[in-house]
């Protein structure tokens, strides 16, 4: 690809990722970066060196990465769009209400399964988790009368899987939650 | 790049993220620049080998800052040129920012000067 190609699309590219600036930013942010450019390419060709346009432009960063760098400063500090702070209201409740639930949820479930795991080891008998002959259910509770036709699965081993779940389960709410928070 | 390259290319980053405002307004103390030149000063030095990519943002936001001015102009038959110049908000900055660098200096001085194990106070203190 020719040089000047080269440089046409980076700046093309630039151009494109400008586009949240006002049009006359985003245009001197360019100019001045052809400037540029186009001056090194003048002083090689007055020196006789030859120009490498990628070397020059890999100087600039990816056009995505230099575009952001002048979005960020340029947005900064410019008014919130009408109705962004009644949004950010929502969001906010939006999140405390899943903070809650998942709080309920996940110790909830967590409290559950170890009552299970508790319970399975003084009472053996009556806590299972049971499938029916035909393959097609699966009932895992506390019943003093075992479902008809149906096998138990797991016996002992109920006991350290609903221990191990219900850990697991505690540990990975308190990691959601406190991703949560910091939305808060 | 050994060991000891690696090292002092590290300590020149991490010194110039909190210094390259000064570096910049001191470049400009009494000059008014393009971009090009700008650069080409700042490569005159050892520690202060920075990128296209870091200046031109930068240079953008200080002009947002309002402590330099930029405008376009073309001399004799060269293309237009953006220059950049300290504005009087950016030359009082420059003062303060002085005094604040020559102080850390001296006290960093100080401080390789007066090795322990006796705990040392600053001079005048």
């Amino acid at each position: 690809m020719a040089e000047r190609d080269i440089i046409h699309n980076y700046l093309k590219s630039l151009s494109k990722y400008l586009s949240r600036l006002d049009k006359a930013d985003a245009d001197d942010v360019i100019r001045e970066i052809e400037s540029h450019i186009y001056d090194v390419l003048e002083a090689s060709e007055s020196e006789g060196r030859s120009f490498d346009a990628a070397a020059v432009l890999a100087g600039f960063g990816e056009p995505r990465e230099l575009a952001a760098q002048y979005v960020d400063h340029m947005l900064d500090g410019t008014p919130p769009p009408e109705g962004f702070k009644a949004i950010q209201r929502v969001k906010r409740g939006a999140t405390k209400g899943l903070y809650y639930a998942m709080e309920i949820f996940g110790y909830g479930l967590s409290l559950i399964l170890m009552i299970v795991g508790v319970y399975k080891a003084f009472s053996p008998d009556d806590v299972g988790v049971w499938a029916s002959a035909s393959g097609e259910s699966i009932i895992v509770g506390v019943s003093s009368q075992p479902p008809g036709h149906t096998d138990e699965l797991l016996g002992w081993w109920l006991v350290p899987i609903a221990f191990g779940l219900a850990f697991g389960g505690a540990y990975l709410t308190k990691r959601i939650l406190g991703v949560l928070k910091e939305r808060l | 790049m050994n060991q000891q390259e690696k090292l002092e290319a590290k300590w020149d980053v991490q010194l110039r993220k909190g210094s390259l405002e000064l570096v910049i307004l001191a470049a400009l103390k009494e000059r008014r620049l393009y971009g090009l030149e700008l650069l080409g000063l700042l490569h005159r030095f050892e520690t202060m080998q920075i990128t296209e990519g870091t200046l031109y943002p930068l240079m953008d936001r200080l002009k947002r800052d309002g402590v330099v001015e930029a405008s376009w102009h073309q001399e004799g038959q060269s293309k237009p040129r953006k220059y950049y110049q300290l504005t009087p908000l950016g030359e009082a900055k420059l003062t303060d920012l002085t005094s604040r660098w020559r102080k850390s200096v001296e006290d960093i001085e100080f401080l390789l000067c007066n090795p322990g194990p006796k705990i040392i106070s600053p001079r005048g203190e």
